[in-house]
């Protein structure tokens, strides 16, 4: 992991060390930044693995290396445990669905900016807004909002005509809307800043010589512009991704994954396991598992966009 | 770009704007106006916009909870909360940790970006595996961390919270970082070196000065997403230690149930600092939340 | 020369004998006599614990930590400065939301961190907290210091104890009532025709069958009337089970920890209770406790269900309906020919004292004090507070009965008399999880009653298996045993 490589071809300026130290000099000084991941990231994955194999719960009242192992059970007990699996599914259809809306929204909004009009820079201060909000502070907001005899329930009887007085976040088919208008409302105002960013950094020529060969402007977007905008989308849809599938603070504020289990996302199931019914070594294998599957994706990606990087 | 909009579109267009600036400071002025709100305008129907009858009452209990109640005392109808403490001492731990998590993150970034950058230590793929760090489900940590922490004695404690931030903060100022060294050409350093400087004063001597806008961004985002985190806070802490996010959920009360307005008074004041250093560094928001990969 | 050595060591070994018999012997009895001067008298409990407590500091500075919930510092303050008062010793408060205070002491049987000496979990959490080792075992302690009679005029007590010992002092008097509209009970025209349609006139229900007669004859939607302002969301809807099953005279688990709330009787108690759905008011499954406050105190629904705190949001202004009710425990059920009445003691919080403190008998103290007649009267006066009458002394407080209504806590007292007590039992937040799923997906008609409960009896199984059943059927066994006197005899 720590070597000193020279990249072959290019000429540089080598940084020798003047003086010999114990530790090389530039490992040295990545010490303090790897060894405060070692402690708080791959200890206590070691920990995750061990417990995984045993059904820990602090109400055995035994210390938890002292626990009963149960090697694989948690394992299959975990693929056969319905909440496990739905809240799988829930996360991903959360973070596609985040993604999809947050995408044409911030998409639209930037093509809308990319022009420069009057107040178009205090227009653009005002949208960041919501980015700039603790997200708990907005998740304590949308509860106010979606409250049964909140505003929303009143613009709508006003549109419809008749008394509204739904209530959002006890319905357990209607829950999740709640949760992920306050993840998209909070980080669409980011996709529109990185889409926006890539747009501006567009070569202008490409688009002027389409535009004066007379094509027309929904054949230039799609043709020229979004291509060109594709390593930008990539990234803003990855890194949104990733936070996406972690989401905790607003589910925790508006339902606590409730009713029941209706809104239980991944973070909310390992949470409610872990610190509401305390299944400790049950969680940790579900901890495990996810980890596994971020990170083996994660690899399989990375790879293109080192690529990409270097 | 495209040549002139027809007037039509030009006015399509400012309409969608205009719609999109609405929903965006929506729920931000339904917080504050609540804030401002009596406790009977929190839950009416039809809702109140703004109050016709605005109090301080909200924030008296946040910040004075004393005056509170001696307020409560004389005014008939508001709400004389009994809270064991004001939230200064919220707001006192949560700038405490996160100034702390913000320097050593920065510290610790600063120079494993040099080296990185500089040194190439540990090849192609070790920006990556901090990279990683950030993909981990927090929640997934937080169970072992829990176990860690106890063994270490650092539950619930300054240092230990301090210790999982700057830990989970560290892509963020690494990839930043290591975006703004890229920037500056090495040849500066090398210049240095041949005047006898040793590495490491060449960089704090010649590229830091050049980076240290970027690096003051860096921190300003580091310190907003310490300040906002929730999980660890939720987690890692029995009481002794408590965040600015933590102490929003505590008002409740026995015979009125949650404390609308009290928490929207304290979710307004939290937000401000966020939002105050989000403007300072807008800048250089882009770079931080794509980890450097797009750049103005 | 050995013989001389062997004669003074046993002479030597003889006067050490003596005199260590002549040490002990006086400190023997002067210990019994000092033991027995150590248990406090109980008409100055308070008093002498505080006096205690100030010795026990030796001149140092002392800081106790509660951990309380969010809300409950108006029954917790009052008593806590009069303590300061009398000993010195400092209490800080650590605040928590309440539906996660039970959460943060386990957590604390992890983390082991220190910051709380004393805490006021949920009661039905305590096996859960004892099995996990953070709560001290106060046996010892009780025995030194707690006065005969103590626990005397506590009306429920059942809490406080786990497979015989003592672990906290219950605090706070949360046994369910039933609230009705004397206006309508009174009415004689709606009797007549009460009575003509079922053949007795409209009085508190003694059973369940008659309350849901009454409100399915009370349930005029078009009018705006509803039947009830009963709870169908899942906390509540299993609690309103766990009554209508027991009023059929039935243990949920028999001796053997095999469940038997699958059999007919709890097949039947929840098709009564989804039948009884259909004359509830529209917010009943959305409805948390206040907007269930709010909504009945419009006048409007015949029935409520609920606790003090309920009648202290009825019983003040805020409500339309103060001083308009009647109340009743709640319903029971025939039981081979004759009335049986199971009122239930669900939630209810104990003071406990956390094993990592470093003081616990300061912090043991401290409980005793605030549970003691004088001081507990004066906890539980305080409106904003979370604490209902636990003790008999509680009912003749003139400030109390203002806050309640001399009516109410007429019913209230009974109801704690004789309440049923929830699932002490190891697990008891996995067991009720998932009673609560199936009984709300039975009521919503995702499943049929039958299907819902033999799902739950056979997952009741699973956890049984997993928390150790020879360990639960110890505890099974040990709170059947304490199940109130009139009730005992006749659940099978």
């Amino acid at each position: 992991m720590v070597e000193q490589a020279r990249s072959p071809a290019a000429p540089r300026f080598v940084m020798r060390r003047a003086y010999r130290t114990f530790v090389p000099f530039n490992v040295a000084i990545a010490l303090p930044a790897q060894l405060t991941v070692l402690t708080v990231v791959l200890v206590p994955t070691l920990i995750v693995a061990w417990l995984s194999l045993t059904d820990w719960q602090p109400t055995q009242g035994i210390p938890w290396y002292q626990a009963e192992f149960v090697w694989f059970w948690n394992y299959y007990d975990l693929f056969h445990d319905a909440r496990f699996v739905a809240a799988v599914v829930r996360t991903l259809l959360v973070v596609t669905g985040c993604m999809t809306v947050e995408f044409l929204l911030a998409m639209g909004l930037a093509l809308l900016f990319l022009d420069d009009w009057a107040w178009r820079k205090i227009a653009v201060s005002i949208i960041i807004m919501p980015m700039m909000i603790v997200p708990v502070d907005a998740a304590n907001a949308f509860f106010m909002l979606f409250n049964d005899r909140g505003p929303i329930n009143y613009l709508i009887s006003i549109i419809i005509g008749r008394p509204f007085e739904f209530a959002w976040l006890a319905d357990p088919n209607w829950a999740l809307l709640p949760i992920m208008l306050s993840e998209i409302w909070q980080w669409t105002p980011l996709m529109f800043l990185l889409v926006l960013t890539g747009l501006m950094n567009l070569p202008e020529n490409q688009i002027r010589a389409a535009y004066v060969l007379g094509a027309s402007r929904t054949r230039i977007f799609l043709r020229v512009m979004l291509p060109l905008l594709m390593p930008v989308i990539i990234i803003a849809l990855l890194v949104r991704s990733i936070e996406t599938f972690k989401i905790f603070d607003p589910v925790y504020i508006l339902t606590r994954g409730g009713p029941g289990a209706a809104t239980e996302t991944i973070s909310m199931f390992m949470y409610n396991g872990a610190f509401v019914y305390f299944r400790i070594g049950y969680i940790a294998a579900a901890a495990l598992m996810i980890l596994i599957v971020v990170v083996a994706i994660c690899f399989t990606l990375s790879r293109p966009l080192k690529r990409h990087h270097r | 770009m495209f040549g002139e909009d027809k007037a039509w579109a030009r006015c399509l267009k400012r309409t969608a704007v205009c719609i999109a600036i609405v929903i965006a400071f929506f729920p931000i002025f339904w917080l504050i106006s609540t804030s401002f709100k009596p406790i009977d305008e929190w839950q009416k129907f039809p809702p109140v916009w703004i109050s016709s009858q605005p109090t301080l009452q909200n924030y008296r209990i946040v910040f004075a909870p004393k005056a509170a109640q001696e307020f409560a005392a004389k005014q008939q109808g508001a709400i004389g909360y009994k809270v064991s403490g004001s939230a200064w001492k919220a707001f006192g731990d949560s700038a405490v940790v996160a100034t702390a998590a913000t320097v050593l993150s920065v510290l610790f970034g600063t120079l494993a970006a040099y080296s990185i950058v500089r040194f190439h230590t540990g090849g192609d793929s070790y920006p990556f595996q901090f990279l990683m760090v950030r993909i981990f489900p927090p929640i997934a940590v937080v169970v072992p961390m829990v176990i860690l922490f106890s063994m270490l004695r650092l539950s619930d404690t300054y240092f230990g919270l301090i210790l999982a931030y700057t830990a989970f903060t560290l892509p963020f100022s690494i990839w930043m970082i290591r975006s703004f060294i890229e920037e500056v050409p090495e040849e500066l350093e090398g210049a240095a070196l041949i005047y006898g400087m040793r590495p490491l004063q060449a960089f704090l001597k010649v590229t830091f000065p050049l980076i240290r806008g970027g690096v003051l961004a860096t921190a300003l985002f580091v310190f907003i997403l310490n300040w906002s985190e929730f999980l660890f806070a939720l987690t890692l802490t029995t009481g002794h230690v408590v965040t600015v996010t933590l102490q929003v959920a505590n008002y409740v009360s026995a015979s009125s149930g949650k404390l609308y307005g009290v928490q929207a008074a304290m979710g307004t004041v939290s937000t401000l600092p966020v939002i105050f250093f989000g403007y300072i560094i807008q800048r250089h928001l882009v770079r931080g939340l794509s980890f450097g990969a797009i750049k103005r | 020369m050995t013989q001389y050595r062997h004669s003074r060591r046993s002479f030597l070994k003889q006067t050490a004998l003596g005199t260590t018999a002549l040490a002990i012997a006086p400190s023997l009895v002067m210990g019994t006599r000092a033991a027995l001067a150590a248990k406090l008298s109980l008409e100055n409990v308070h008093v002498e614990a505080a006096q205690r407590a100030k010795e026990l500091t030796g001149g140092k500075p002392v800081t106790l930590t509660i951990l309380e919930p969010s809300g409950s510092l108006g029954n917790i303050k009052p008593v806590a400065d009069k303590w300061k008062a009398d000993t010195g010793i400092d209490i800080q408060y650590v605040e928590v939301p309440l539906d996660q205070i039970n959460q943060k002491v386990l957590l604390e049987a992890v983390s082991k961190s220190g910051s709380f000496d004393i805490a006021l979990p949920a009661s039905f959490g305590i096996p859960d907290l004892v099995t996990s080792g953070i709560l001290v075992n106060l046996d010892e302690l009780a025995e030194k210091y707690e006065p005969e009679g103590y626990q005397k005029d506590y009306l429920y007590t059942i809490a406080n104890y786990y497979k015989g010992s003592l672990y906290g002092y219950e605090t706070d008097g949360d046994a369910y009532v039933m609230f009705y509209l004397k206006d309508w009970l009174d009415d004689p025209e709606e009797n007549k025709k009460f009575a003509d349609k079922h053949g007795y006139k409209l009085k508190v229900p003694d059973t369940w069958e008659e309350l849901d007669a009454m409100m399915a004859f009370f349930h005029r939607p078009d009018k705006n009337r509803f039947g009830g302002a009963l709870y169908r969301t899942q906390f509540f809807i299993a609690w309103e089970w766990w009554v209508r099953f027991h009023a059929k005279g039935h243990y949920p688990f028999d001796d053997d920890m095999k469940p038997q709330i699958n059999s007919d009787a709890g097949v039947k108690a929840l098709e009564e209770l989804i039948a009884a759905s259909k004359f509830l008011y529209p917010g009943a499954r959305s409805n948390g406790l206040f907007e269930n406050f709010e909504a009945f105190g419009q006048g409007d629904k015949f029935c409520n269900i609920g606790w003090g705190g309920t009648q202290k949001f009825l019983n003040s202004n805020k409500s339309k309906i103060k001083g308009k009710m009647a109340y009743g425990p709640m319903p029971g059920g025939i039981v081979k020919g004759e009335l049986l009445k199971t009122p239930y003691f669900n939630w209810g919080w104990n003071y406990v004292v956390s094993s990592v403190s470093k003081q616990p008998e300061i912090a043991y103290l401290f409980t005793l004090y605030a549970c003691s007649p004088t001081m507990s009267t004066m906890a539980v006066r305080d409106v904003d507070g979370y604490f209902d009458p636990f003790r008999q002394v509680h009912y003749k407080d003139p400030q109390i009965i203002q806050n309640y209504s001399a009516p109410f806590l007429a019913v209230h007292e009974q109801a704690m008399r004789d309440s049923i007590p929830d699932l002490y039992l190891r697990g008891q937040g996995e067991y009720f999880d998932v009673l609560r799923v199936n009984v709300q997906a039975a009521d919503v008609g995702e499943k049929k009653p039958k299907e819902a409960l033999d799902e739950v009896a056979s997952k009741w199984e699973t956890i049984t298996r997993r928390m150790g059943k020879q360990s639960q059927v110890v505890q099974w066994r040990f709170l059947k045993s304490n199940y109130p006197q009139g009730i005992r005899g006749r659940l099978v």
